[in-house]
């Protein structure tokens, strides 16, 4: 093998791998560059907007028909879904805040009976 | 070898041809196995404490008794474009077990995979809405009225955000990794630079999609460094693909990375118009739920860590916060590394993990 360094004309995978690395960091670099020019920049905001614009069409209409189907087999669409889903995620805040409030109110009273055993026995007296 | 000389230098045997092959029909299946299965990552022990929709906050397990315990509880607030295990890696090497086995009580708060139906989800509801009662369930029940906040990435904007928004809920101290917050410098790092031009359409991105999916999140970071992302990390595996301490850290880290997930429709809105575009929080224009979030409000210790080698934050995004807090005890950490290596790679043991245990334990008396 190369791996020590030194020349091996017996060992070809090994030639082949010490070329890789030689070229690996220029690409990796050059590719770095490029993907951090202004052109690459625009060129990928051009092909994301263009896939976008392409694409909303057939998306619409899908849309459309998964949504008409929906409602003629009497079931909830994903906006549907969704909005029970906030409406859910409401209460469950509401329940959280009241928990808190309750778990405050009887640490509270838990201090608040412990004071009052701690001064029965002096009272006693 | 048989005849006694180095194997490097001798013509080689049909025997070297056969266990060359062998070796190599080895790495194959290996190399297969680790590309499609997943390592169990996030082990440390934890228990659930509390829920709220896709959010959860967990509480690592103390090994330490109590008396031995640090005083103020620490949160973990991770990104929330990808899943938080990768502060818990592997046993061995992971910063939660860490931190724990030195006396910390540990909080992960895990945002969960958003759905369709939390497209809605603005950072107002990240900082205002959720953050205030993990805050508020963890002081319960750590019984503790103040607490460290550990924001990494994403996580480390919204941490600051609740910090300069939230200064009098108990924040002592603020630890920020790699912290994403000044996008005055279009040019610095591909993100900024990409959705700073004309073409790139926030809008138009989120209102087809709804939420931005993870495998386009994952695109846009592995062509940040396209090389090392989609060849070279392949190829340093196989050339050590007989090396089981590096085959099992690498399968632990691949789980992380394929483990994708997306980003909230109007949180991502937010973050490509008011902050990539706007830069609204370093102006000191940023409203959340009409409130001005100003960061000189914001008081509680910080430590700034910054990764030298940063390609997604890189480091002039996170240095110009600390002129712009009112804290008094605030300081930078510059660690060799890049975004995720410094926390989870093979020097974060001997580098970041114990400078920021040093920084916390002097705070958390």
């Amino acid at each position: 093998m190369s791996s020590n360094g030194e020349f091996n004309p017996f060992d070809p995978t090994g030639m082949f791998t010490d070329m890789r690395n030689a070229s690996m960091d220029a690409w990796a670099k050059a590719m770095v560059q490029f993907v951090n020019t202004d052109e690459y920049a625009k060129a990928s905001g051009q092909m994301l907007d263009s896939w976008l614009s392409n694409s909303a069409p057939m998306r619409k209409v899908m849309e459309a028909t998964m949504k008409q189907t929906l409602a003629n087999l009497s079931l909830p669409s994903r906006d549907d879904v969704s909005a029970l889903s906030e409406r859910l995620t409401n209460i469950e805040m509401r329940l959280d805040d009241m928990e808190a409030l309750l778990e405050k109110y009887i640490k509270l009273n838990t201090k608040a009976q412990r004071g009052r055993q701690a001064k029965t026995p002096s009272q006693e007296k | 070898m048989s005849n006694g000389q180095d194997a490097s230098t001798r013509m080689p045997t049909l025997f070297d041809f056969c266990d060359d092959w062998q070796k190599r029909t080895e790495g194959v299946k290996t190399f297969n196995r680790l590309i499609h299965t997943d390592a169990k990552i996030g082990q440390t022990p934890k228990q659930l404490i509390w829920t709220l929709n896709k959010a959860r906050l967990y509480r690592y397990t103390p090994v330490v008794p109590p008396s031995e315990r640090k005083r103020i509880p620490v949160l973990i607030v991770f990104a929330i474009m990808n899943r938080p295990q990768v502060i818990d890696l592997r046993p061995g090497h992971s910063f939660v077990e860490y931190m724990v086995n030195k006396g910390y009580d540990m909080y992960l708060l895990d945002w969960g995979v958003p759905g369709p139906e939390d497209k809605s989800m603005k950072f107002d509801d990240y900082v205002l809405e959720y953050l205030p009662r993990v805050v508020r369930k963890l002081k319960s029940v750590s019984e503790s009225d103040e607490f460290t906040i550990l924001g990494w990435c994403l996580g480390a904007l919204i941490s600051t955000m609740y910090a300069a928004l939230r200064p009098d809920d108990g924040l002592k101290n603020l630890l920020l990794l790699t912290a994403p917050l000044d996008f005055s410098d279009k040019t610095a790092g591909g993100f900024v630079r990409w959705a700073s031009a004309e073409e790139f359409d926030a809008d138009k991105l989120v209102d087809a999609l709804g939420n931005v999916p993870g495998e386009m999140i994952d695109a846009g970071a592995k062509m940040l460094k396209p090389v090392e992302n989609y060849v070279g990390n392949y190829v340093a595996l196989w050339d050590r693909i007989d090396n089981p301490k590096v085959v099992e850290a690498w399968h632990a880290m691949n789980t992380w990375v394929r483990d994708l997930i997306p980003m909230a429709g109007e949180t991502y809105r937010q973050l490509v118009n008011d902050l990539f575009k706007e830069n609204k929080l370093m102006e000191g224009t940023l409203k959340l739920r009409g409130e001005p979030v100003k960061l000189n409000h914001l008081t509680a210790n910080v430590l700034n860590v910054i990764a030298e080698g940063d390609h997604i934050t890189p480091p002039c995004q996170s240095l110009r916060v600390l002129d712009l807090i009112g804290s008094q005890d605030k300081e930078l950490l510059r660690v060799r590394g890049g975004h995720i290596g410094i926390m989870a790679g093979s020097g974060a043991e001997k580098n970041t993990w114990p400078h920021i245990e040093g920084w916390l334990a002097a705070r958390s008396d």
